[in-house]
């Protein structure tokens, strides 16, 4: 209760803080729609030139992209905005007022700023999955997206997982100011099937950057492609990262000794 | 003249070596989207034989010229120069008595260069080695005849891009007008696939704007995929837009000098 409270709070300072500039937000917004504009005639070219991308059609592609919508929205909402913040508290030291604050400091960090008008995105992102799935022709069973959801939260739970060891690489190299450049680099390849790529690209990015676990492997569920146990396997895989995060980011704080003092 | 240049450029390449891994990682973020189109395009292409008579050598070998070309024509002047004009500090270049886009901001955009074409060969070397592009289309005449287009290439875009910077002197942020100028760019200059493959409304207008200079045309030309006649017509079309990017930079630079407030400063 206490930690959604304090959500709650987060998001409301955040809403005052972008009230402040409406123009940008009405902006931003038309620019995001120009994008998405755009996004949708690069699967048109494609699809006029070919009827499968990887054994995927065109539905299954316009429902990756609201996947991987998602996946960008939890990126440009929290992770990046955050990382900014956190990276700058790491070097001035205002790290500190975090860590002596009452409230777990993973939290604090992970949370404290949110771009509110990326909450739009998620919207949009889930138009495109149900608009997606329904143009592929098939009716995605209730297993099927049970399945689908399970496995997009903890594609989502390993990002962020990598995203706090990331991040808390900066207690030991103060100097890794591009702690996130990686995940921001390899996002863009979340638009399409991992199973397009060449094996070295498949490989990094279910394994060493997994933004497949996340866009790829959920649809694949959605498409009634993956066995119970492989479920249950990506969920495992989800909750042993977090774990190892949650200790990485232990240590981290324990040699931390603040930039200022 | 000559001397002032060769000073700034070793002031901001001194500058810039400094923060190199930065650039590699810039580098890195700029990287993938190319390597992404280039691997989804040669599935399609290696799928079915060809797409509209292109093979998967044609890909990997457009692409992978795109990554050199594109490296070339690009600017980052916003990124310079965008931050001068929003926090004031542009006040102390005006005093100095010459042109501070023309000369310190084109010497960063060109040791910018200099410096990630360094990184960037023993990276291209590698995707070379993955991707086994068959380059025997390109010989040295083409290079040297696409060397002015992508000189001409660059001229406008950076001549743009401190242009759009400029507006920066009216609205203190020029971000969102950038970022829907970089939308047109991706659009008709051959970016996501080679114009052939874009639907023909968008290659007509393609036609007669400059940005198919950025990237498609030189391409082309290096590997050998354009004829006498396209060539010199892209050269004349080059020059004529080059005139005009230099009459909208003049006047947008020296109308927005004076509107220029140094907010932050």
């Amino acid at each position: 209760m206490h930690v959604l409270r304090l959500l709650s709070v987060f998001l409301k300072v955040n809403v005052q803080m972008s009230l402040a500039y409406r123009a940008d937000t009405v902006i931003n917004l038309l620019l995001n729609l120009m994008w998405l504009g755009w996004e949708l005639l690069s699967l048109s070219i494609i699809f006029n030139n070919t009827a499968t991308l990887g054994g995927w059609g065109p539905g299954e592609l316009i429902a990756l992209l609201g996947v991987f919508r998602l996946i960008n929205t939890l990126m440009a909402a929290l992770i990046w905005p955050n990382t900014e913040r956190f990276n700058a508290s790491v070097r001035d030291g205002s790290l500190d007022y975090v860590l002596l604050q009452p409230v777990p400091s993973l939290f604090q960090v992970s949370f404290a700023r949110i771009t509110v008008w990326r909450v739009w995105d998620l919207g949009l992102a889930v138009i495109l999955i149900v608009a997606g799935v329904s143009q592929s022709g098939q009716t995605a069973t209730p297993l099927n997206t049970v399945n689908f959801l399970i496995l997009a939260g903890s594609g989502a739970v390993v990002i962020y997982s990598l995203w706090v060891v990331l991040i808390a690489l900066t207690f030991w190299f103060t100097k890794f100011d591009n702690n996130v450049t990686i995940l921001q680099a390899l996002l863009d390849t979340g638009r399409y099937p991992a199973t397009v790529y060449p094996a070295w690209l498949r490989l990094i990015i279910t394994f060493v950057v997994p933004i497949a676990l996340a866009t790829t492997v959920p649809l694949q569920a959605l498409r009634g492609e993956l066995t119970a146990a492989q479920v249950a396997l990506f969920v495992a895989v989800a909750g042993a990262s977090l774990l190892v995060a949650l200790q990485v980011w232990k240590y981290g704080v324990r040699r931390y000794n603040g930039a200022s003092s | 003249m000559l001397r002032i240049y060769q000073r700034l450029w070793q002031v901001n390449w001194a500058e810039q070596w400094q923060y190199r891994a930065n650039l590699v990682m810039y580098l890195l973020y700029w990287l993938v989207s190319p390597v992404v189109y280039l691997a989804v395009w040669t599935a399609i292409a290696s799928q079915q034989g060809s797409v509209n008579g292109l093979t998967a050598n044609d890909f990997v070998t457009y692409y992978m010229t795109l990554l050199i070309v594109d490296q070339l024509t690009s600017e980052i002047t916003i990124f310079v120069a965008g931050y001068r004009i929003q926090d004031g500090t542009l006040s102390n270049e005006l005093i100095r008595p010459i042109h501070p886009i023309l000369t310190n901001i084109l010497m960063y955009n060109l040791a910018f260069k200099a410096l990630t074409l360094m990184a960037l060969l023993p990276v291209w070397l590698v995707l070379g080695l993955l991707f086994r592009p068959d380059f025997s289309s390109v010989t040295l005449v083409n290079v040297l005849i696409a060397l002015p287009v992508i000189g001409l290439g660059f001229a406008i875009s950076f001549l743009f891009g401190a242009a759009l910077t400029c507006v920066a002197f009216w609205t203190t942020r020029a971000w969102a007008l950038h970022e829907f100028y970089s939308a047109l760019v991706v659009l008709f200059s051959g970016q996501f696939v080679p114009l052939t493959l874009m639907p023909p409304p968008i290659q007509a207008v393609a036609q007669y704007l400059p940005f198919q200079l950025f990237k498609y045309i030189p391409i082309q030309i290096i590997l050998g995929r354009l004829d006498a006649p396209a060539i010199l017509a892209s050269y004349l079309g080059g020059l004529v837009w080059l005139a005009l990017a230099v009459g909208l930079f003049r006047a947008v630079w020296s109308a927005g000098v004076k509107r220029y407030s140094a907010v932050g400063a």
